[in-house]
């Protein structure tokens, strides 16, 4: 039944050529819309290497320390991730590392910007980069001081050329690091992984950061299991609240959470203090701006279709005469919209990965490594469907009222 | 008595990409102003050219047409630009039509159906209404005025019809099969209301394949393969 | 004729209300792109106010997050780093600022005088800023030597602050707040028309430059220092300008951005979603052109006996032509009433604010033509398929 439903469909399609390009052009470039979207999203928020198990993983990347009158918001600071967050219930490994700042450098005369973070020894275990050479600094390093770095791919051309970088040293910030490792890229979008330079915390030249509570720090949690996850964000929670301030006349309450990314931006987006993250929200923000977005080219679809009944009106009412009962043509139409939306999909996917690609070179984003995934792909399928069924409705409703006689006839003039 | 339409050796021939087909064939008509003539012959033998090209739809592709003392000469074949704004004027003025499927707009109220060919000449609302109701009160349909064609029957709709050519005292009234739709009942109250409009003094001519209404008219053309026959 | 197309598209308005409503959503589309738009070019227009060519931004990172632990310390450290700057060969002049110009970090200050609430930009500066940047002084004066020793702080407002603040009297000299006793005074000194520190894109608004007197624990010292070198300055000084300042301050990191590389990001950031937001208005609106091409063409052939019959009741091929264009016309302007309805609740509550009246009326005037250029054009085709129609073929059309 639905074969022939299709076979029609694509046939009535073939045959009215303007209108299925038009039709065509409609649902593509929609698609193409929410699918770079998507894409986009799916680039911050989904599982990429380094951070392949991040279904498992739960970050500390936001924090606010608020008083009566006033509120600091930022990020975590090194005293609270190392002396309070350690050891939830439920963590099989921690790291804490720094938020990427602009460094300068000036190698033969010429100047370099980088993002340099500091992070801990296990920073490497928790992340699961690919070494291009060499490896990762221990914890050892890190409690020692030593001044080594991992640098990325594009650093070692900026400072070595095409040369291995291994055991040379490069300056940034002020301070000389022996490169004991390179890995690939990691995009600016992706908050933890994302740096140029990585350094031990040992490094730093400053040792003020050790006593903030509210700093410029984050954390990582790898969960032994994700049955885990529940109770290392209750736990996080506990630890906040028993956190004593010293100076509870000017603070006396932190903010805050273990979160998934997407957790933590609808922490940044949806509340003041970081107080609350409600993701189910954030996430019925982001459906209804999609559902808003659609609604031209849904009415715009709406309307070719209505006029795409309307002139076969009178094929219409020859299949009603003959005792097509209107559901019948009712999922035939349906049918054949979908079929159209899911081509034009189809069309929209390519172009898709095509702007993807335009934007991942354009360097708007640094390391930009946007991709239709397969959650994308899905996503498409999805979207398509629900745009299909959103424009044929109305239409389907329209053509199922129709009378066979009326249609048979062709409305008057 | 002068005559109202006066077609002298007039050739139509269709031309397509491949064939081309001679619709009218050395047609000679002369009509005298107030005849009713009918027009009989069996389907594709050229009488709704031969009518269209009476009413200044169409143009010959030889000969002249002569309606009203106005003369269409096949090299006047203009339908655009000022030749055809002013046969559009010629047809406005001076001849009505009435159609076997009555060519009502669905979704304009009869009295507003009724004025459409006032709307092309400079005529103000309140008299265009007034103009259009006095038609319909002619056909009888003065109650339906403000009804929609969808809630009338067949023959209300002719009778709509032939309020709307009647509603510009064209001189000329062309009618291509109006009863053709219509029972013989409905056909007969419409052929009532044009033999009346034909005592009036307008000139009508009639295609039709029904005998029995060519009988009521004054005389028939026969037609055949796009040719006289007498 | 109107009346009876008007009497044609309202009885019709069961196939009419999809078309209808996509007019509208069109309609908001190019308000909400032609507004925004609108908007970023008035802005652009206006000056800036001061020069950013030659000019580097050294932002200063003291590894300490909060204002809280702030301290006469790092007050007087600064001061050291700006007067280090000056002596490196290749720098014409250095001052301290709080917030870099194209940057988009601020300050504001709320306060209210004279019953009037007041918020404006604040932006603590050093004596040797308006130099550096070529502020140019409108009324009173710019900073002087003398200003570090008064007992008040110097303050430059500009112009919108001056209107906002003192109305039509003359604000020189006169008290810019009322402030709690323990803290000093500030007092007018000069107005500057413009010192647009957020570049040509950021919103206007009121701004005042207060002078940051060296010694004094009460007037913060910026995390900046601005920069004037010698008209084509190499890296080899940037280098130089680093390394200096870090033998001074070796705690701390400094970074130098030449103005004219922050100006570029500030455009990129304000100019992406724009310039997303209109291409995707584009997409959108070339889906709906084609769409509604499509639709009104078959709208038309469903009205091919309608076309025939106006032709042999006496319409020229024209006056059906304007017919077709006609109607669109009066579904657009349908459409575009019920946008107005909805758009023009923004200015009767008061929502346009800094859009400013002339941009959003440029944006209703820019849509409403867009509107109609758009479903004219799509119905362009259409209507002279109807001027083209034999009125015969047309009535004998099934």
């Amino acid at each position: 039944m639905l074969q022939s439903y299709f076979k029609l469909a694509v046939k009535v399609l073939l045959r009215r050529k303007f209108f299925t390009f038009i039709s065509l052009f409609a649902v593509s470039a929609t698609l193409l819309v929410l699918l770079v979207a998507a894409a986009m999203l799916d680039g911050v928020f989904g599982p990429r290497a380094p951070e392949i198990r991040s279904d498992r993983t739960l970050g500390a990347y936001l924090m606010s320390m608020s008083g009566p009158d006033r509120t600091r918001t930022a990020f975590p600071g090194f005293a609270f991730l190392d002396q309070q967050a350690r050891n939830l219930p439920g963590v099989e490994r921690m790291t804490v590392f720094s938020v990427p700042s602009s460094v300068a450098s000036y190698p033969d005369g010429r100047k370099v910007s980088s993002f340099l973070k500091r992070t801990d020894g296990d920073y490497w275990k928790v992340l699961d980069f690919t070494f291009l050479e060499g490896g990762p600094y221990s914890a050892e390093d890190d409690v020692s001081g030593n001044s080594v770095a991992v640098i990325n791919a594009t650093t070692r051309r900026r400072f070595f050329g095409e040369a291995s970088a291994l055991g040379k040293t490069l300056e940034a910030d002020g301070q000389s690091f022996r490169v004991v490792g390179v890995v690939p890229d990691v995009p600016f979008v992706r908050v933890a992984p994302f740096a140029d330079i990585w350094v031990p915390i040992g490094t730093a030249r400053t040792s003020g950061f050790r006593h903030d509570l509210v700093g410029e720090y984050m954390a990582l949690f790898l969960a032994s299991d994700r049955s885990a996850l529940p109770g290392i964000r209750a736990a996080f929670q506990e630890r906040l609240r028993n956190t004593p301030l010293p100076d509870p006349k000017m603070y006396d309450t932190l903010h805050g959470g273990a979160d998934s990314l997407f957790d933590s931006a609808a922490r940044i987006l949806l509340t003041d203090r970081f107080e609350d993250s409600r993701p189910e929200r954030l996430r019925a923000l982001l459906l209804g701006l999609a559902v808003a977005f659609m609604l031209l080219p849904a009415l715009n679809l709406a309307n070719i279709n209505l006029s795409r009944i309307l002139e076969r009106s009178s094929e219409i009412g020859v299949r009603k005469a003959f005792g097509a009962s209107a559901r019948t043509l009712v999922g035939q139409f349906l049918v054949e919209n979908v079929v159209l939306t899911l081509v034009g999909a189809a069309l929209g996917l390519v172009f898709a990965a095509a702007t993807l690609a335009a934007i991942n070179r354009s360097g708007l984003i640094p390391y930009a490594q946007f991709t239709v995934s397969l959650r994308v792909f899905a996503w498409a399928v999805g979207m398509a469907l629900f745009f299909g069924i959103l424009s044929g409705v109305l239409p389907a409703w329209r053509m199922s009222r129709m009378h066979a006689v009326q249609a048979l006839r062709g409305s008057s003039l | 008595m002068s005559s109202m339409i006066y077609l002298q050796d007039v050739t139509k021939v269709y031309r397509t990409e491949r064939i081309e087909t001679v619709a009218l064939e050395n047609v000679n008509l002369d009509i005298a102003a107030g005849e009713f003539v009918s027009i009989m012959g069996p389907s594709g033998c050229g009488k709704s050219t031969l009518l269209n090209l009476i009413g200044l739809l169409d143009a010959p592709s030889s000969g002249t047409v002569s309606i009203a003392g106005h003369t269409l000469d096949s090299r006047l074949d203009g339908r655009r630009g000022r030749s055809d704004s002013e046969l559009a004027r010629l047809r406005n003025q001076s001849i009505g039509f009435v159609f076997q499927q009555f060519h009502l707009i669905g979704d304009l109220s009869v009295v507003d159906n009724v004025e459409v060919p006032l709307l092309y000449r400079r005529l103000g609302g309140r008299e265009r209404r007034l103009r259009a109701l006095a038609a319909l009160e002619r056909v009888g349909l003065q109650s339906r005025a403000q009804h929609y064609p969808g809630q009338l029957s067949g023959g209300q709709q002719q009778r709509a019809a032939i309020a709307r050519a009647m509603v510009g005292n064209p001189r000329l009234l062309l009618a291509d099969e109006p009863t053709g739709n219509l029972d013989s009942a409905m056909g007969d109250e419409i052929m009532g209301i044009l033999e009346s409009l034909n005592r009036d003094e307008t000139t009508i001519v009639m295609v039709t394949h029904d005998p029995r209404m060519a009988e009521r008219t004054h005389r028939t053309v026969r037609m055949f393969d796009g040719r006289q026959v007498h | 004729m109107i009346r009876h197309l008007l009497k044609l598209v309202w009885n019709r308005k069961r196939s009419n209300a999809l078309l209808l409503l996509e007019i509208f959503c069109s309609f908001l589309v190019v308000f909400g792109v032609a507004t925004s738009a609108l908007f970023v070019w008035s802005n652009y227009r206006r000056p800036l106010g001061f020069e950013w060519k030659d000019v580097w931004s050294v932002s200063i990172d003291t590894k300490v997050v909060g204002d809280d632990a702030w301290t006469p310390q790092q007050n007087e450290l600064i001061e050291r780093l700006i007067a280090e700057a000056r002596s490196v060969p290749g720098v014409v002049g250095a001052a301290g600022i709080d917030n870099t110009p194209f940057g988009f970090e601020t300050n504001n200050a709320g306060w209210t005088s004279d019953g009037k609430r007041l918020r404006s930009e604040a932006v603590d500066a050093t004596l040797e800023v308006p130099t550096v940047l070529g502020l140019q002084v409108a009324a009173g004066r710019l900073f002087e030597p003398a200003d570090n020793a008064a007992p008040w702080r110097a303050v430059v407002i500009n112009r919108a602050l001056a209107r906002a603040r003192f109305g039509a009297d003359d604000p020189l000299g006169k008290r810019l707040r009322e402030r709690d006793p323990s803290e000093p005074e500030e007092r007018v000194v000069g107005v500057v028309d413009e010192f647009r520190r957020g570049g040509e894109l950021a919103l206007p608004g009121n701004l005042f430059l207060r002078l940051t007197r060296p010694g004094q624990p009460s007037d913060r010292s910026g995390r900046r220092i601005l920069v004037r070198v010698e008209p084509g300055a190499t890296v080899a000084i940037e280098e130089r300008l680093v390394r200096r300042l870090q033998a001074v301050a070796p705690d701390w990191s400094f970074e130098v951005q030449p103005l004219s590389r922050l100006r570029a990001s500030a455009f990129r950031l304000w100019i992406t979603p724009v310039a997303v937001g209109a291409i995707v208005a584009f997409f959108l609106l070339s889906m709906v052109a084609l769409g509604l091409l499509g639709v009104l063409w078959q709208n038309l052939l469903r009205r091919t006996g309608e076309m025939g019959l106006r032709r042999a009741t006496g319409a020229s091929a024209l006056d059906v032509q304007r017919q077709v264009l006609l109607e669109q016309a009066l579904l657009t302007t349908l459409g575009v009433l019920l946008g107005l309805a909805l758009v023009l609740q923004l200015p009767l509550f008061g929502w346009i604010g800094w859009i400013g009246k002339p941009v959003f009326a440029g944006g209703v005037l820019l849509a409403i033509v867009a509107l109609y250029a758009l479903t004219l054009l799509c119905s362009f085709y259409p209507s002279l398929m109807a001027r083209r129609m034999e009125p015969a073929e047309a009535l004998r059309y099934e």
